[in-house]
């Protein structure tokens, strides 16, 4: 059984990296501001969460939101709006925070009472042509250590997230390439 | 078995409560979601389905955001007629609605895409269809419900039987069906479940014992109303599962309305999930009770 994909998607399967639905589903877990950056109470409220201490500020400046801290001060006066550039930054580093502020809890909470059970759906087959089709099922899993895929997830590291997934999916046993790429990762935490 | 996990439940918070049966309620609330994900991991053990609790879902199932409507059309029953004068009318009620519609045809795993007027009755989904007129509004409510736009809508399992029901018995034309979202399904796999909880409701209802009684109805409710996207129950997302049982639950309303007719009765009214007015003799259709099959005066 064949390891990593070289050309996933030559026959029309369907799915994404594993790193990413795990990503996917941490983010679902977090407690994110509902309304959307665009509305006024969705970026005012953005504002004042990256606004509340100097440490704040600094990491939302780390995180890419280099404005001017008189610039910050308008946009909260709603005498200014921000550009749809800055829009993004501000989601970005909201994020990035908010990201890193749970991950400590949240990685506690995935290794409680001997870790989480976490259910993998393989990519989908269903529109590769019949004699290239691969049938691989639902498997499910438990992780224990779940430090490399939160601490990649934290800081938003794609690369590290993907890395930790292939760790992770090798328990699988020998075919384990098959859910390289997925069409869901879920858990509950 | 596991109706020994409800009646355990109910005495561990009882005792920890010193005999206050209001703490006891209180507590049982509380745990009523994990309870409800226990009992129903209990009652599969050994089953021939595994249950899968995470598949990818398609884009009309997820939900478009807070405080907006989801896509899926579950044909809530709100209709009434004028009463004839001078027939009394009683109003009847449906016990444990939402529990008699664990049994329904559930998807069991990923839902996959297919397009065309096609209904296979060994797969269940979600259906985007074009209802049929109805010319019964005056003594029959509308399968469909109380739709103000017309045109294809995005139907669950139960509504799209209970249609194909309604026109073979020739009271209106087939629906369309323009697309589906389905998978291999089983009527059985909340059977032992709701097993488990019909015989824990009766006990309580025979003993007069009401903390068991409101616990069992929390369990069934809350685990239907948490069954999708929801924040206090991450432990599964099935979003088509939680719209075909509440499908099935006002499907079934409709069926005792009809039931209703064919017996002789005249039908006033019919909402929610469990309302049911009528007129005439209705002790001659229906066992007056409070077991699932039977119905209650309001």
């Amino acid at each position: 059984m064949p390891g990593i994909s070289d050309e996933f998607g030559k026959y029309n399967a369907k799915g994404i990296k594993g790193g990413e639905a795990v990503a996917r589903q941490l983010d679902r877990l977090v407690t994110y501001i509902r309304s959307p950056v665009d509305s006024p109470r969705g970026l005012a409220a953005r504002l004042r969460y990256l606004t509340t201490s100097v440490q704040r500020q600094e990491a939302a400046r780390a995180a890419g939101l280099t404005v001017a801290d008189a610039t910050t001060a308008r946009w909260l006066a709603e005498k200014q709006k921000p550009s749809k550039a800055n829009l993004a930054r501000i989601e970005h580093a909201y994020r990035t925070i908010r990201r890193d502020s749970v991950a400590q809890a949240l990685r506690k909470r995935l290794e409680a009472d001997g870790g989480t059970r976490i259910e993998i759906h393989p990519a989908d087959n269903s529109r590769v042509p019949q004699a290239r089709q691969r049938s691989a099922g639902v498997r499910s899993i438990n992780v224990r250590n779940w430090g490399p895929i939160v601490d990649a997830w934290a800081r938003g590291d794609q690369t590290g997230l993907n890395s930790a997934w292939i760790d992770l999916i090798q328990d699988l046993g020998s075919s384990w390439g098959m859910y390289e790429y997925v069409t869901n990762v879920g858990f509950a935490a | 078995m596991t109706e020994q996990m409800i009646t355990d439940a109910v005495h561990e918070e009882l005792e920890r409560a010193g005999g206050d049966l209001e703490a006891a309620a209180d507590r049982l609330l509380k745990r009523a979601v994990p309870d409800a994900m226990a009992l129903l991991e209990a009652t599969r053990k050994g089953a021939r389905y595994d249950i899968v609790y995470y598949p990818d879902m398609p884009e009309i199932l997820v939900s478009p955001g807070p405080k907006k409507p989801d896509q899926i059309w579950e044909a809530r029953p709100r209709w009434t007629r004028p009463t004839p004068a001078a027939e009394p009318v009683t109003a009847l009620d449906v016990n444990g609605a939402y529990l008699a519609a664990f049994k329904t045809h559930l998807p069991l795993g990923r839902l996959q895409h297919s397009t065309g007027d096609q209904f296979d009755r060994k797969r269940a989904g979600v259906h985007l269809i074009t209802p049929p007129d109805w010319e019964w509004g005056h003594i029959l409510p509308n399968p469909i419900g109380d739709r103000d736009t017309p045109g294809p809508v995005w139907v669950a399992e139960p509504t799209l039987r209970l249609i194909i029901r309604v026109m073979e018995q020739g009271l209106c034309k087939a629906p369309v069906i323009h697309e589906s979202w389905t998978s291999g399904s089983t009527e059985g796999l909340l059977e032992k479940m709701r097993v488990a909880l019909r015989t824990a409701r009766q006990t309580a209802i025979l003993e007069d014992d009401t903390v068991t009684l409101e616990y069992v109805k929390t369990l069934y409710s809350k685990f239907v109303s948490t069954l999708g996207e929801s924040n206090f129950n991450r432990a599964i997302y099935r979003q088509d599962w939680m719209h075909c049982i509440r499908a099935q639950a006002f499907a079934n309303l409709y069926l005792r309305a009809m039931k209703a007719f064919q017996g002789g009765c005249g039908v006033i009214r019919v909402t929610g999930t469990d309302e049911l007015h009528v007129t005439g003799d209705w002790q001659r259709v229906f066992t007056e009770g409070r077991d699932l099959t039977e119905m209650k005066v309001k």
